[in-house]
């Protein structure tokens, strides 16, 4: 299948190859959580709620007293797919997304600042419309801003693939499901730090050994563009924290 | 039996099907006439099916107690109080688990309740047992324990939850637990204008609506009332005061039983 | 779950003894409710309510499938509900299984009807394709977004709204002579049927504090509960279903008071959700 017409370079859904789908985000839909947050990368919507930091509840889990530990579980609506399908919960799909979302998000916040505490990030998919991980990552890192939680900086991220010869920004279904590779990189913008770099179908990136980098590069500088996004909204959770405490947690 | 022929081998979901729709036909026939037709085991509508219950059928149990009425066949157990388990957070009211399962062949096909419909209808029976007699135990006499009610479905032939509600709590009364009152239960099923009490399965399957009440006669108070299908107003007072003449009657049974089994181990 | 001090509870019981609830509601008025259609553009039809703080969202999904041997000339309806943990941290991992499976029967008691279909919110048979081969099977799902008490109200209310979003494709299926064989079914991507959603019913939960009862608690006033009743309520005012949670007795007189409440209350909540539904229509 043609995925980037030859003649105008255009994508199947109208995109170009480095153009970033719909972005969206809505922070405080959920109440009663401590800090939330609604993203939409396209079709693929996301929300993400922040509980704590409070008492630890299980007391067998903390590792390290002098810091805060960080728990997070990443759930998929059942009618979040195409074909709908129940899904037990807890599969291992799940699970290791829940991993990755916590040691993402556990690298910026300042856990040493909140010993003894627990902070629970849970990342509800509304829809799944590839590239949930990095939605996942971007709605987790509003609602923990939201809910007034230091963290070192911001965490943005942004998948791509390779296909036809082209690397390609912000797959969408169709494109995740033509078996090229992909990479999802999440980045702490300011610090211009990789805290996440996950790649698929390795092995293919590997044939098409030069064309690594490019998937690579692409992805972090259009991570940066969201983070410009994700930035302008944070200074609205910024500026709503600042009434809420005058000397203000400056994570930005 | 077509369907069975043409499929070359015996399947009995198939050949159950089709007996099933025949006597549902029949059924359909009896309402179109709208008198009070003997039902298939020749009860008039206000009649219960013959009931037969016993305490003390498993004697590893602190309490238990059997209870038949007509096909249907149910066996309680209870057990406790005991310690709750050490995961459970401390409570100074005691806990009530109740659980009810139902055995392989308790139904024409086999296992059709244990795995067609495994996490629904047990847990759903488990819950509405809970939910039913916890209004009726008095948990702040047994604190930090917990009282294990075990109910096996042996055979099921209609009218299933309110047979198990009567049975345990006959069970819990053996075991000595100390409750406000017993707690018994009934239910109807609604054909049209029609109520027809204590449902057999067949009729269970065709009923265009069910109410099942759980009374305390001495207390006077319903604690557990579901209703499905469409009623209206007064067709619903008429069904709950049914039933609630019913479980003051069968209390009044257990009661007597209860009586006899004490005199009988004096 | 919600923690409360001694005066805290105390507060809420005495304002509902006195018909004046925490914000300011009378004894059996509703939240502020606000409906939006198809928000997940995947499913045939879908709707999120939000009612005060309480937010749902409904998604309903068709799929061709056969009918049962038991009713050859019905299609089939499913209920799921699941409770996201973003609504509260205790629906995590498999904390939600108990309640969210309680939610569901209770829909389930509430909008299927009887076992023979009579009173069903949906018509069966108007799901069927062909008879005894073809029909369609209707996943209903529910899911809870955040929590602030009466999500049974909620989510019934999500499905009406859901169900009056959805079109099924119209299927055309070629006669073919062989009558054991499976008949060919041409889905249309263009022609969608409405359903009939008039006799759809609505659930009022009717939660008991002290010798009062109020409609849509919040959370904190469903901790101060006795007992409450859920009765759902068609247009026409029949009941379709009833559901008591709490382990508290209710006398049988009171029980019949609240059913004819409930049926009241609903008969207003059916008129609100109708306009809401129309306003969010002519929104699309």
């Amino acid at each position: 299948m043609e995925y980037v017409n030859l003649l105008t370079g255009f994508r199947v859904d109208g995109r170009r190859p480095n153009e970033m789908r719909q972005l969206k985000g809505e922070v405080g839909v959920v109440a009663r959580a401590d800090g939330s947050a609604l993203f939409e990368m396209g079709n693929t919507r996301v929300i993400a709620a922040v509980y704590g930091p409070r008492e630890v509840q299980n007391k067998g889990q903390q590792v390290n007293s002098k810091e805060a530990l960080v728990r997070c579980e990443y759930r998929m609506a059942d009618f979040s797919t195409g074909d709908r399908r129940r899904k037990p919960k807890g599969d291992r799909r799940s699970t290791e997304i829940s991993l990755v979302i916590r040691q993402t998000m556990e690298a910026s916040i300042l856990t040493h600042l909140m010993p003894r505490s627990q902070i629970d990030i849970f990342v509800q998919v509304l829809q799944a419309d590839a590239g949930t991980r990095a939605a996942c990552i971007n709605a987790a890192t509003l609602a923990l801003a939201d809910a007034g939680i230091p963290m070192r900086d911001i965490v943005t991220s942004c998948s791509a693939g390779y296909l036809c010869s082209t690397p390609l920004l912000d797959l969408n279904y169709i494109e995740d499901s033509a078996g090229g590779p992909d990479v999802t990189v999440g980045i702490l913008a300011k610090m211009d730090k990789v805290t996440l770099l996950q790649v698929t179908k390795y092995h293919e990136l590997l044939l098409i050994a030069a064309s690594f980098r490019t998937p690579l590069v692409l992805s972090s500088i259009h991570t940066n563009s969201i983070t410009t996004i994700l930035h302008t909204m944070c200074s609205l959770v910024k500026h709503f924290s600042c009434h809420l405490y005058p000397e203000g947690h400056c994570f930005l | 039996m077509s369907a069975a022929a043409t499929t070359g081998t015996y399947s009995p979901a198939a050949a159950a099907g089709e007996k099933r729709r025949e006597r549902k036909e029949e059924l359909r026939r009896h309402l179109a006439e709208d008198a009070d037709w003997p039902r298939a085991d020749g009860r008039s509508f206000h009649d219960c099916r013959p009931a037969f219950m016993q305490t003390g059928p498993t004697t590893a149990a602190s309490g238990s107690a059997y209870a038949e009425f007509g096909k249907t066949k149910v066996i309680v157990s209870v057990f406790g109080p005991r310690e709750s388990k050490k995961a459970m957070m401390y409570s100074d009211i005691g806990r009530l688990n109740c659980n009810v399962s139902y055995t392989t062949f308790a139904t024409p096909i086999r296992g059709q309740f244990a795995f067609s419909f495994q996490g629904t209808d047990n847990k759903e029976y488990s819950a509405m047992l809970h939910k039913t007699l916890e209004g009726a135990v008095m948990l702040h006499t047994f604190p930090k324990t917990t009282v294990d009610v075990f109910a096996l479905v042996l055979e099921s032939g209609g009218s299933d939850l309110p047979i198990i509600i009567s049975c345990a709590s006959l069970a819990l009364a053996d075991a000595g637990i100390m409750m406000y009152d017993l707690v018994t239960s009934v239910s109807v099923s609604c054909f049209g204008k029609n109520i027809i009490i204590d449902p057999t399965s067949d009729e269970e399957a065709w009923q265009d609506g069910s109410l099942l009440v759980a009374y305390m006669p001495a207390r006077k108070e319903i604690t557990q009332l579901t209703l499905t299908g469409e009623w209206s107003d007064g067709k619903i007072t008429n069904a709950v005061e049914l039933c609630m003449d019913a479980c003051s009657k069968l209390c009044d049974i257990l009661r007597e039983l209860l009586k006899d089994a004490s005199s009988l181990a004096e | 779950m919600v923690g409360l001090s001694v005066g805290e509870k105390h507060f809420i019981r005495g304002g509902i003894a006195q018909d004046l609830r925490a914000d300011g509601r009378r004894r059996l008025q509703f939240r502020a409710i606000s409906v939006e259609t198809g928000v997940i553009p995947q499913a045939n039809g879908s709707a999120r309510v939000r009612l005060g703080a309480t937010e749902v969202i409904a998604s309903v999904k068709a799929e061709l499938g056969k009918p049962s041997i038991l009713h050859p000339d019905k299609g089939k309806v499913s209920i799921f509900v699941d409770c996201s943990p973003t609504a509260a941290p205790m629906f995590e991992g498999r904390g939600s299984e108990e309640f969210s499976a309680e939610l569901s029967v209770a829909l389930q008691r509430c909008l299927l009807g009887g076992k023979s279909g009579a009173g069903a919110a949906i018509d069966l048979s108007s799901l069927i394709v062909v008879d005894g081969k073809v029909c369609w099977d209707l996943y209903i799902d529910g899911l809870v977004v955040s929590s602030d008490g009466n999500l049974l109200d909620a989510l019934a209310a999500a499905i009406k709204v859901a169900l009056s979003d959805t079109g099924i494709p119209k299927v055309n299926v070629s006669l073919s002579a062989a009558t054991d064989e499976e008949p060919e079914v041409d889905v249309s991507d263009e022609e969608f049927l409405q359903f009939d959603t008039s006799s759809v019913p609505v659930i009022v939960t009717l939660t008991k504090v002290g010798k009062h009862y109020i409609v849509d608690a919040t959370s904190e006033e469903e901790s101060q509960m006795s007992s409450a009743v859920s009765v759902s309520v068609n247009r026409h005012g029949q009941i379709c279903g009833l559901t008591k949670r709490g382990g508290a007795g209710l006398d049988p007189s009171v029980v019949f008071d609240m059913i004819s409440v409930a049926k009241h209350v609903g008969q207003q909540f059916i008129s609100v959700l109708d306009s809401e539904i129309a306003a969010a229509e002519a929104a699309e």
